[in-house]
């Protein structure tokens, strides 16, 4: 796989802390991390250890307190929260654990829903989400609604809807959270696939090691930094 | 799918609670059409003239004035014709069917409202043909079920014959069909000549004259100058345009149109504090979903269109349901009771609509747009 040499993703001395009950609980004092592009990232670590808040930096919907955060070209530290909404609907697709689907969508409409803000026309939208659906394999399942799909299926139409404006970031919070292990794998052959095939660089949250060992590398974080890295083979 | 698909999907979530939305709006939007309508046709006014004057007695509208003020009007070098009218107010067969007739000179009237009234020379030779004929209104022709042809006798409240009787005995000799439909024509037109000659008491008296002014002349500064003319006579005036006219004239019993607007105002201040209070709910629960819609890159200004949006949708649909009743409803009432559901009525409603679907819209809106995402993802 062709990696740029230079870092796609670069946090600098990220500080991040939380006001819980009157006192700033530091999360991160002086977090670094680079991510290549077309890595693929698993992050692991003890509850609490500011996974998902660093995955919500790197999503746009969070701010760090202090230090450098840019991906690609832009400085996400220094954008406000217009220009963040423009970045993510741009550049980033997001998977969740408990999918997080709208229940009064039915499975394309959901898919649909972030190339409402793109200039396409009706048709063309028709034919990027049959494209995305087929790729995750639920072509046929257009019309059925979150509440009579499996848990799996589920996480593919998010999966779906997370890859059809074509970002170059995806970015997982525990996908495989919720799934059983043959869900699980089918999930996490699709996020492979999508790294070694369409080159998107993947950040993934997750407790299960064996989910991490789909990834190229894994991070461990604890008490607000990284501890341990390896190469998976 | 489109963005107002959106909208209207979040709308049909909870479709219990939309329709019960939906029948409120409807049922006010419902009560809105009706009496702006009413008032619009009721009154007359929204088909009265603003050219033509009335002049009336600055002593109340039931003093007369005398015929010899009418050479001293048509003195004025801004005034083009000028008719007179006496008025009749009685009753056909039960008392409760009170019907109004004018008497006045059919070929003064014809020059001076024929357009407003919609005569034509026909009906005025019609009318001309013997002393007792008279014109019906068409609201006045259907209400009654009267015919051309037909013989009618009213009997006045308020003009006595000579012969000591109140009985009026006249022969339809045509409808008039009034300029459109808001012209009032819930009344007939009788001959002056002979209604003066047989009423016992005022002989040679008006209730009013009615001016057109020459063009280019304004009503206004004429209206002032009759007015200056008849101050230090016997019979000061109070010259109006006709619209004004007709609007003081309901004034005298109650300002009808200042009650009806404050009970409909007050209606829609609570239906917009309950659509208000239901949307607050409705959109705070679903501060989840608003959270992942910006983590998509929804800006802040889609999720105020998007809820700006749904409350516009529910208000549509429900003033629209609504607004088509009040048509029906003035439609197949209309010319009795003197409906009029108009253009402008018709535009004032839907202007009403919006504004209520962006008020009751804004402030659940306007929470969304501002709840950080993070916030929200933390409320699952
Ligand atoms: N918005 C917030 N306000 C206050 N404290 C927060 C907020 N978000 C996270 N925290 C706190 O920050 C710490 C890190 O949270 P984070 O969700 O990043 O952990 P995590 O590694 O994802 O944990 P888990 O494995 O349980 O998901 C926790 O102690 C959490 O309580
Ligand atoms: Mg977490």
């Amino acid at each position: 796989m062709i990696q740029d040499i230079a870092p796609y993703i670069a946090l600098i001395g990220i500080r991040k802390a939380y006001r819980i009950g009157g006192e700033m609980m530091p999360i991160f004092s002086g977090l670094d991390l680079t991510i290549p592009r077309g890595d693929f990232v698993a992050v692991m670590g003890p509850s609490g250890s500011g996974k998902s808040t660093l995955l919500n930096m790197l999503a746009g919907i969070d701010r760090p307190d202090a230090g450098t955060l840019s991906i690609g070209t832009s400085r996400l530290d220094q954008m406000g929260e217009a220009a963040r909404s423009a970045w993510r609907a741009h550049n980033m697709g997001i998977v969740f654990q408990f999918y997080n689907l709208l229940p009064m969508l039915n499975a394309a409409e959901n898919v649909e829903l972030p190339l409402l803000l793109k200039p396409l026309s009706r048709k063309e939208r028709r034919l990027r989400v049959e494209r995305v659906l087929d790729l995750v394999g639920l072509s046929g399942w257009e019309k059925q609604y979150p509440a009579m799909m499996s848990g799996g299926q589920q996480q593919r139409i998010g999966i779906a809807r997370a890859i059809v404006s074509d970002p170059g970031l995806l970015l997982c919070d525990e996908p495989t959270g919720d799934l059983d292990r043959k869900s699980a794998d089918e999930v996490l052959d699709m996020l492979r696939f999508l790294n070694r095939e369409l080159e998107k660089t993947i950040v993934m949250v997750t407790h299960d090691p064996q989910a991490a060992l789909y990834a190229r590398r894994t991070l461990h974080l604890d008490k607000g930094d990284f501890v341990e890295e390896k190469r998976a083979a | 799918m489109t963005f107002l698909d959106l909208a209207r999907k979040n709308a049909w979530r909870m479709p219990l609670r939309t329709v019960l939305l939906m029948v409120s709006i409807a049922v006010a939007f419902l009560i809105y059409g009706l009496t702006a309508s009413f008032i619009n046709g009721a009154q007359g006014a929204a088909g009265a003239s603003d050219d033509l004057l009335g002049v009336t007695s600055a002593g109340g509208r039931t003093q007369p004035l005398p015929m010899a003020a009418k050479s001293r009007i048509a003195a004025d070098p801004g005034v083009a014709v000028v008719g007179y009218v006496k008025r009749l107010r009685g009753f056909v067969d039960v008392e409760r069917n009170v019907v109004a007739i004018s008497a006045a000179d059919p070929d003064l009237l014809m020059t001076v409202n024929g357009k407003e009234l919609g005569l034509t020379p026909a009906l005025v030779g019609a009318i001309g043909q013997s002393h007792d004929k008279v014109l019906v209104g068409r609201a006045l022709a259907e209400a009654q079920g009267w015919t051309v042809g037909q013989r009618v006798t009213v009997t006045a409240f308020d003009t006595p014959r000579e012969d000591g009787g109140r009985d009026w005995r006249f022969e339809i000799a045509g409808i008039f069909e009034g300029e459109s439909a808001a012209t009032d024509s819930y009344f007939m037109i009788a001959r002056y000549g002979y209604v003066n000659a047989a009423r016992a008491r005022a002989k040679d008296t008006v209730d009013a004259f009615v001016v057109r002014p020459r063009a280019g002349v304004s009503p206004g500064e004429l209206a002032a100058r009759i007015d200056t003319l008849f101050a230090n006579s016997a019979t000061p005036t109070r010259t109006q345009s006709e619209k004004q006219f007709l609007e003081a004239f309901l004034r005298q019993y109650a300002d009808i149109e200042l009650i009806v607007n404050l009970v409909v105002g007050a209606a829609f201040v609570t239906l917009l504090m309950i659509v208000v209070n239901i949307m607050v709910f409705a959109v705070r629960e679903r501060t989840f979903e608003i959270g992942l819609l910006k983590t998509l890159g929804f800006s802040r200004l889609r999720i105020l269109a998007l809820i700006l949006g749904e409350t516009l949708f529910v208000f549509a649909v429900g003033g629209g349901i609504g607004l088509a009743l009040a048509k029906l409803a003035t439609v197949a009432a209309g010319p009795v009771l003197g409906l009029v559901f108009s253009a402008a009525v018709l535009a004032k409603a839907i202007a009403i609509i919006t504004v209520l679907g962006l008020a009751s819209g804004a402030l659940p809106a306007f929470n969304a747009m501002r709840t950080p995402i993070i916030k929200a993802f933390r409320t699952r």
